[in-house]
């Protein structure tokens, strides 16, 4: 007997698990959670303090869904219930907007990225320039994002390729995910050095050390955002948060993390 | 820390019904009936074993995306889409997990001598009784165990759960998204303290599972 009432007991304690999934708890789960933020992964550092900032301001809470955009775009272009959509790039926000999702009025840009030569601290071996780097013989790995969707990985390739050295450097290449995977690759020391976004480089801190690459080797970094939602009972505050990005508050932070802002100077540094 | 927990144990929880249901019932079918198509069936039940996971999700991502008739039927049926929500999660680790049940349990009904079952129809059961009575009973425990192997495998779906339901914080993010988000954050102890309540989740639902299996004689 003891033994039919086990699998029993089994039964009941999935049923009732599964049964508090319907439930009310986590709110995840039910229609008025916080807003998503659909963010390219180097905005993860800046975004973060922002969304809080908005938070303490107006009360909302934000969550963040950070990755490459081009894979965000796909998300979003799929259905994923994401409020705001930050891209790296311009063309996946008119990718986007093509396929029908997102308000074309509230496209705005927000920042220029910069790309920044990146390793750890301790296997920093003093490059000067690209050229140096590649043609210093202990380098194994070089990580950039992969190109096929990821800003940076783009902008990593063109640099690379306006300087000549990309066929040279191709067989030491090694492809993150999205901006941040691609520091990961280089903050474990599996890579020896990275080309990374200003914004990772500058969170890092201490851990590492970068050579800031010149922005007249590839296309400019145009990070642009847009309001996603079509619930117009969360229109309202969506917009408001891509609009707080470009105001005060907001754009100090990013001009912090290292990015230039529309309408301002390069700081080169 | 818990949210991402918390969510895993539902998300498993309901795949884990799901599967024993479902993955009892085709094995069953495998085992003791014969239809046309029956060997193309038990392959295309098994394929998730072989399926790469993200490969797994993206054709199901396609499969009840938002413009698939599935996806659409589901948002008319529902108000709000499949993909990227805590079902779309299910879906995901129930199909990913789905074929440990199914095998364990077809193996398990396989095993079982049929004279039982002729003895129980000689006694004048009902095909049904002898089902629920007899055949189910005496396989038991290979059920169990392909239970228990699917509610391992559920819960420590990444690859098909990211595709399917994406990313979000305390909606769809699951224990092994959360761990990999945050080695993406930089942020190696929350991943390392994320993964050791993972492991340490599995290992009691294991050992809890060989437990059964011993006690259920």
């Amino acid at each position: 007997m003891r033994g039919r009432m086990r699998p029993g007991l089994v039964a009941v304690l999935l049923v009732g698990a599964c049964g508090t999934a319907a439930g009310p708890t986590p709110d995840a789960l039910t229609g008025d959670a916080a807003l998503l933020v659909a963010g390219a992964s180097d905005l993860r550092p800046a975004f973060e303090e922002i969304g809080e900032l908005f938070t303490a301001e107006t009360g909302h809470e934000v969550i963040f869904d950070f990755g490459s955009s081009g894979q965000l775009a796909q998300r979003i272009i799929e259905g994923a219930p994401v409020d705001v959509y930050a891209s790296a790039n311009v063309s996946f926000i008119d990718e986007v907007l093509e396929s029908g999702v997102g308000d074309p009025e509230t496209k705005a840009t927000y920042a220029f990225g910069r790309i920044t030569l990146w390793s750890m601290a301790a296997a920093w071996r003093g490059w000067s320039d690209l050229a140096d780097l590649v043609s210093d013989p202990d380098i194994t790995f070089l990580a950039i994002a992969n190109p096929e969707h990821a800003p940076y990985g783009v902008a990593a390739k063109e640099a690379l390729l306006s300087v000549g050295l990309w066929e040279i450097i191709e067989p030491k290449l090694v492809f993150g995910e999205n901006i941040s995977d691609t520091q990961r690759l280089a903050d474990t020391g599996d890579a020896d050095a990275a080309i990374v976004a200003l914004s990772l480089a500058i969170a890092a801190g201490e851990r590492g050390d970068w050579l800031l690459i010149d922005e007249a080797l590839h296309e400019p970094l145009e990070q642009a955002l847009v309001v996603v939602t079509d619930d117009p009972g969360r229109v309202e505050v969506a917009t408001a948060f891509a609009a707080f990005v470009n105001q005060p508050a907001g754009r100090e932070v990013m001009v912090r993390f290292g990015f230039v802002l529309p309408g301002e100077n390069s700081g080169t540094g | 820390m818990w949210d991402p927990l918390w969510l895993s144990l539902q998300v498993t929880a309901c795949a884990t019904l799901i599967v024993a249901v479902t993955g009892v019932s085709l094995g069953y079918l495998l085992a003791r009936r014969d239809f046309p198509g029956r060997g193309l069936v038990d392959a295309i039940a098994s394929a998730p074993i072989v399926m790469p996971p993200t490969v797994l999700g993206y054709y199901l991502l396609v499969a009840v995306g938002r413009n698939s008739p599935i996806g659409r039927v589901w948002e008319a049926v529902f108000g709000s889409p499949l993909v990227f929500s805590w079902q779309g999660a299910v879906l995901a680790a129930s199909v990913a997990s789905f074929p440990f049940c199914l095998r364990s349990s077809r193996a398990a009904i396989e095993s079982i001598d049929r004279r039982y079952e002729s003895a129980g129809r000689v006694m004048g059961l009902k095909p049904w009784r002898v089902t629920a009575q007899i055949t189910l009973p005496l396989a038991r425990r290979g059920i169990l165990a392909g239970v228990g192997l699917a509610f391992a495998r559920a819960l420590g779906d990444f690859g098909t759960t990211v595709m399917v339901a994406g990313n979000i914080p305390g909606r769809t993010q699951t224990m092994p998204i959360a761990v990999y988000d945050a080695v993406q954050a930089f942020d190696y102890d929350r991943a390392g303290s994320l993964a050791i309540v993972l492991l340490a989740v599995a290992v009691l639902v294991l050992v809890a599972v060989r437990r059964l299996e011993r006690t259920v004689v």
